[in-house]
This record gives structure tokens, sequence and C-alpha cells, in this order.
């Protein structure tokens, strides 16, 4: 009896069921994309004159090596352009930007005044046919057109993706020339695709890890020109420096700035034993944060300033450890096979980059900050030493062919480990480190 | 018992009887082969034997007959002095110094990344499908894998166009009764189902071979619905009805649909479709964090109304993110919808207007 209640119940389920199971809209889940750069068109900006045409070729085309660099954008040569911007107010025809496939369009307009250039520009989601944002201008001076490219990509970018860009920034690395037993090192900055290089001291004495200032006007960095390792303080508008005052008799070395940037934590050699050390700029004070008999080294702040992540050899091999900024008790964070060193935290706080060494190769990796999700991005004869975007999404980090005619080179790798570029410089180049977005 | 005793000795008495008096044992003897075989003495034996390990071998072969017309040798040293006239190294003394070359020029560093790891031998050909060739220049690796899609998914044609659809080039046929308007080869672009960076190449330069990929669901769906063998069974069918009926009672202007309900074919058609043109490639984190729903009304003809399309709600993530999450949704359903999501057009009613859930979760790990 059972059995035929059920059996008819089923059978009434069945015959109502259907038609009443979707009253409403069609429903369905989306779980499963695709992972590709994203096609867009930058035709050349309009020129108001004959005299800002070059300008607004040169702009178009650092912008669109911008946003092809992140490996998140695919540009779409003009030579396959249908349609052609010759006015920047005119209405977007968006069917022949369809008829590419370009799903973003960046349009817009150079302007020369005498010494001053003014860019205008518009980017339009071209298959929802409307504009992303609302249009923006730029001016300056007629030889910063570079930068003001790198502040339309910025923007571009920031539109699309929803993070902010890193295209108007620098880079302060070590510029190396000469043979590898007889070579010359000379700390240079340089834009962040490698253009505009300048060099910031001579090659009389051995220059060390650069590390930029929070707002991007000072560098700290080590030098051998009394003999020892000292760490310096430069003025990068000026090239102005200071020695910061340490102990005679011992070595100091990997300084890295505080968050606020009042304070300078740094590696101490004294007796043969390095320790952390805390120092405050303005009055030269240093404070001792870790005692051990192990070496500890590579510090790295936390973008709040709270914590300090730094590297150890305290448990036999070397490891990275977490302790609060003012000192105290360290957790380590990595226990994954090999040896780890140079954590950096990224500026977002998510992430702690950081070079590891296992099996004969070099890898950069980022890891959580509770050392979990631990991902290696790149492998090589020696990777080492990365430094973060301002936008957390890119590192750059130093890469070293083998053997008497080894060279070091800078590259960038997108965090997903996709995109892996290198940065062109005149001559070999090691030690990168990426400043923040300029104002 | 003394029966059958009388039985069982009269048997036998007859049985033995015709054995011996019948003539059972006259038959016809079984052909076999006959070989005549002679003696011989040990001697001879072993003359015999002994001959193939000693041949018999003339105690003085005869010297060969020279050739009735003997061939003239060449001659050698004319044959020398023929050769174009060159002057031997003179081995004693070392060659002048200033004879060396100039030292090679520095060879240019390269703009590619360095290659540390040896070459990869060849390897035989194995039988499986190779789908990533060894790398060219002209076809650099990291273009390769620019595209991570659901499925992986093998270079195409070089000849063939880009594109979500697989399709087969169209050359008209000048005898053909029906002209046929040439169509390009089309084929989606090469694609890894997972990120792969350079640390999980291990000492490759790049793999010879790789899996068969599989077949794609989406299209065999677009290309032959067979609602038929994607039907869910009665249980199942069941609970998703009444799930459905329960949990979709959100007020509707509209009133509500008639006829039957999309099958779970066309609505996994559907959302593959839509999965092809869905990148977050360029979403930043907290948008791959952000959970979007988003309307959009169709028309008949399968593509959506770009103008209807708009955000319900969203989870986890910032309002900016969501806008930007809304975005990547939105350019999905325009994009692949542009020339029509094959829908059956029996069941408009159905599917006129769409609730569509990006969750982007799973892409978060790939």
């Amino acid at each position: 009896m059972k059995r035929l209640l059920a059996g008819f119940l089923l059978g009434v389920v069945m015959a109502v069921g259907p038609a009443a199971a979707q009253n409403g809209p069609l429903r369905i889940e989306i779980t499963e994309g695709v992972i590709e750069p994203m096609p867009f068109a930058v035709p050349d900006f309009v020129a108001t004159s004959p005299a800002a045409a070059q300008a607004a070729r040169d702009i178009s085309r650092v912008i669109a090596a911008d946003l092809s660099g992140t490996g998140l954008f695919r540009e779409i040569p003009a030579s396959a352009h249908i349609g052609k911007v010759t006015d920047f107010d005119a209405p977007i025809q968006f069917a022949d930007w369809k008829a590419v496939n370009a799903q973003a369009l960046i349009t817009g307009s150079v302007s020369q005044s005498g010494n001053r250039l003014t860019v205008k520009f518009r980017v339009w989601d071209v298959f929802a046919g409307t504009e992303l944002g609302t249009g923006l201008q730029f001016a300056g001076a007629v030889d910063g057109w570079r930068r003001m490219a790198h502040k339309v990509a910025d923007t571009v970018y920031s539109r699309i993706t929803g993070e902010g860009g890193y295209f108007d920034s620098r880079v302060v690395f070590v510029s190396e020339s000469g043979p590898k037993n007889d070579r010359r090192k000379r700390l240079a900055i340089m834009d962040y695709d490698g253009a505009n290089v300048q060099y910031l001291t001579d090659s009389s004495a051995i220059v060390l890890a650069p590390r930029f200032s929070p707002t991007g006007d000072r560098i700290l960095y080590t030098s051998y020109e009394t003999g020892f390792p000292r760490i310096f303080l430069m003025d990068v508008g000026k090239v102005r420096r200071k020695q910061l005052p340490t102990p005679e008799g011992t070595m100091s070395f990997s300084p890295r700035f505080s968050p606020d940037g009042r304070k300078v934590v740094y590696s101490l050699t004294r007796g043969g034993n390095t320790d952390l050390y805390e120092m405050d700029i303005r009055s030269g004070k240093s404070r001792r944060l870790t005692n051990s008999p192990s070496i500890e080294t590579a510090p790295s702040f936390s973008p709040d300033g709270r914590q300090i992540v730094f590297e150890s050899d305290r448990s036999g091999t070397q490891q990275l450890y977490i302790m609060p900024a003012g000192g105290g008790e360290a957790r380590r964070i990595s226990f994954g096979q090999g040896r780890y060193g140079t954590p950096v935290w990224s500026p977002r706080g998510d992430l702690i980059a950081f070079t590891k060494q296992n099996k004969g190769r070099f890898h950069i990796g980022v890891m959580r900050t509770d050392g979990s999700e631990e991902r290696l991005l790149t492998a090589s004869f020696l990777d080492e030493g990365p430094t973060w975007a301002p936008n957390g999404r890119v590192i750059m980090f130093t890469r070293a062919t083998r053997g008497a005619a080894g060279r070091s080179s800078l590259y960038t790798v997108d965090i997903t480990g996709r995109n892996l570029r290198q940065v062109r410089t005149p001559d070999g180049a090691s030690d990168p480190s990426w400043s923040p977005l300029q104002k | 018992m003394q029966t059958g005793t009388k039985i069982s000795g009269i048997a036998h008495l007859l049985l033995i009887g015709w054995a011996v008096f019948g003539g059972s044992f006259d038959t016809e003897p079984l052909p076999f082969e006959v070989h005549d075989v002679s003696v011989i003495s040990a001697e001879e034996f072993a003359a015999m034997t002994a001959r193939p390990a000693t041949p018999d071998v003339a105690a003085e072969p005869e010297a060969p007959a020279p050739p009735e017309a003997p061939v003239e040798s060449p001659d050698l040293a004319a044959a020398t002095e023929a050769v174009p006239a060159q002057d031997a190294p003179d081995l004693s003394t070392p060659p002048e110094i200033e004879a060396a070359p100039e030292p090679a020029p520095e060879i240019p560093v390269p703009d590619v990344a360095p290659d540390d790891t040896p070459p990869v031998p060849v390897q035989p050909e194995q039988d499986v499908a190779v789908l990533t060739p060894l790398p060219v220049p002209s076809r650099p690796e990291s273009r390769a894998v620019d595209r991570v899609a659901p499925q992986p998914v093998a270079p195409p044609p070089p000849e063939a166009r880009p594109d979500e659809v697989t399709s087969p080039a169209v050359t008209p046929d000048e005898g053909g009764e029906t002209r046929q308007a040439p169509k390009e080869q089309t084929a989606p672009e090469a694609a890894t189902d997972r990120i792969i960076t350079e640390a999980d190449k291990g000492d490759e330069v790049a793999p010879s071979a790789s899996l068969r990929p599989r077949a794609r669901p989406a299209r065999v769906a677009r290309r032959e619905p067979k609602p038929a063998e994607k039907a869910p069974d009665a249980q199942s069918a069941v609970k998703a009805a009444l799930a459905e009926a329960l949990g979709g009672g959100a007020a509707s202007p509209d009133p509500a649909p008639s006829g039957p309900p999309l099958t779970a074919g066309e609505k996994d058609a559907l959302r593959v479709a839509v999965s092809n043109c869905w990148n977050v490639g360029s979403l930043s984190t907290e948008a791959l964090r952000t959970t979007v729903v988003v309307s959009v009304r169709m028309n008949r003809d399968g593509r959506p109304d770009a103008g209807s399309i708009r955000m319900l709600s969203s989870t986890g993530g910032s309002q900016a993110a969501a806008q930007q999450a809304f975005g990547a949704a939105r350019r999905a359903i325009i994009r692949c919808g542009a020339n029509g999501y094959k829908l059956p057009p029996d069941k408009y009613d159905r599917w006129r207007d769409i609730e569509m859930t990006f969750n982007p979760e799973r892409m978060r790990i790939k």
C-alpha cells in the first residue's frame, strides 16, 4: 500500500513538477571562466596641432606598451583597426571595434602649447557601449611626456582591473659592468620599464641593496667605501648622501625603511654575530630587536608597520620568521624544503615574496603571511632579491646566468607566475627596489 | 543369483567363441612406412661420422689460374700528381700567431629569459597526441599558455582564425550545384586548464607531449543538442524541480512562463557558452572574491539585450570590486551572445529572462 501511494505521489510530482519548476527567470551559475589577456585598442591619439603629432604617437605607444607589458591585456595592432579616430569628441563607432574584438578602447588627444603638453583621454567598454569612468586630462612639460603616458596607462589599468597601476613608478638598482672578476657597481635609477636610466653613484666603491623610502624621495643603500659595509641615506632629488651612524668595528647592511619613513631596520654584525636593529633616522639612535647567536638579516616591515619579517638560521637552516616591530618572540612561517631568504612584505599586506633555494635551483615565490599557500613563480640558476610593484601585483627580481660570462638582469613576473619578462637595462643589473607611484 | 550367473557365463562364452572363431583379428593391417636398413661395420660408421670434422683437403692447393686479361693496376703516383698542388703544412714549425683571427664579437644577450637547462633530447615518437611542439622563435612559449580555460585546448592549426567555435574552412566548389560562401577555418585558441609557472616546468624546456584534450561539452551540445542523453534521471529531476519551485518564488511582473523547462543539457550548453567568454584574468584580487548576480533579458534570436543587463546583487567584495566583476560578467554575456546563444526557440518563454550568478571562487586557485 505504501509503495502504491509513493508511486502515485511520484507520478503526480513528475506531472506537475516541471511545469511549476520555473516561475521566475532562468537561473544558472557560472563558476568556470577563462584567464587570458583582454584585447584592447589604442589608436594613435589625435594631435591637435602638427607640433604635437610626434608626442601623440609616442604617448599612444607607451600606453600600449604599459598595458601589454602587464600580461593582462593584448593590444590589437593598428593594422587590424577598422575604425579610425580623427576627432576626440566624435562619437565612437563601437561596431568597428567589436568587429576586431577590442574589448577596451582608449582614445585621446594631445595638444602642445609652447613647452606644455596636454593629454586628454577616455576609456571605453566596447561591448557594453559605455565609457569606463569619465574623460581625464594631464598636463606637463614636453619632456615629461613619458610620465604623462604612464599616468594615462595607470588610470586605464585602474578603471579596467579595479586595482592601482604601477607604470608611473621608478626602480633603483645596482648597475653592473665589466667582467665578473672586476665588476663595477653603481647605483642607478630608471623608470619601471627601463627608460631614463640615471646613475646616482660612481663605481669607486661597491654598492649593494638600495631601498626606496615609502615616499620615493630617499634611498637607503649599503656601500663599502669605508672598507666595511655601511648604510647610507641618499636624497634622490639632490643626489646628496650621508652615512647613518653605526658603531665602529661593526658591519651594517640590509637596511629598509619603516612604512612611515622615520625608522630604518637593518642588520648589524658585531663580534661575528648578526642581529637586527632599528634606528631612528632623525636622532640616529639604534635599538636592538633580536638577540640570538644565529644570523638575522633581510628585515622587511609589514605595511601597517606592526610586524617585521626576516630571515634567520636559528633553526639550523635559513628560514623566514615574523616578529613584532618592536622586537620580541618570532614565529617561523616557512616550513618547506630548501632555504628561504630575502623576504619582502607586499604593499597590500597579504603576501610575502621570498627567494628560495632548493635542489640546486633558485626560485622567487610568494606565500601568505602565515606561511600558507606557498607558490613558486620562477626557477633558474640564480633568482633572488624580489621587490614589489606599488600595486602588489608584480614582482621584480634579479636573475643571474652561470659561468664566467654570467650576467645579472632584472625580470618581472606576475604574482600568479604568469608573464615573466626581462627589463631592458643598458648594462647588467641587480638588487632592484621599486618605488611607490610618483605624485 | 543363479540366473544372473548363468546369463553372465553364457555371454562370456559367446564372446570368447566369437573372438576365437569369428576372425575378428584378421583385419587388414594399418598402413605404415617402411625404410630399408643396411647393416654396416663399426669401421665404416666411424669413417662416416669422422668425415665432416676433417674435410678432405688437398695437401697442396692448386694456385688459381691467372685471369685471361689481367687488368693493369692504375698508376697511383701519376694520379696523385694529377691532384691540384697543395702545399703540405710544415709541421715542424708552428703557424704564425699573427694569422689568428680576431676575437669573436661579444654575443648580445637576448631579451628572452636565459635558458639554463640543457637541451632536451629528441624523444622517439609516442602514441600520444603531441600538442606542444618544441618552442620556435616565431611563437614564444609564453604566448601558448596565455589562455587558461576550463578545459585544456590543443594549439589550433596555424591557418585557423581564433574563435570560440571550431569550424572547418569552406571553399566554393565550382562544380557544385549549390554555391557556398567561402568561410575561414576557425578554432579556439590553445589553452591550459591551470596557470603553469616557470617553477612548475621543472628542468624541461617544454613538454614533448600531453594528453589529448577532452571534448568540449559546450560545443557538442550547441551543435547537436541531445536532450534525451543529458536529461537527468527522474529522481534528480524531481528534486531539482521541487527546489526550483520552492526557491524560485521571486516576484516577477511578467506572467509565469509556460511550456516545458530547459533540460539540464540546454542549461549546461548556455553555462559553458558564457564561461568561454568570462575572462577573469584582468580582475583585481578583490573582484576575484566577489560573486555577482546579473540579470539579462534575451531576444528571441538568442542574443542578449545589452541594455537590459544589470547587477542584482553582489557578495564578498566592495562596491568597486563588484562593479569590476559585473563589468567582466557583462562582457561575457554580450561577447559570447553576439551571434545568439543556442537556445531552443520553442522554449523562449523559459529563457527570456535569465539570472546568472558569476562565482569566481574556483578561478582564484587556477
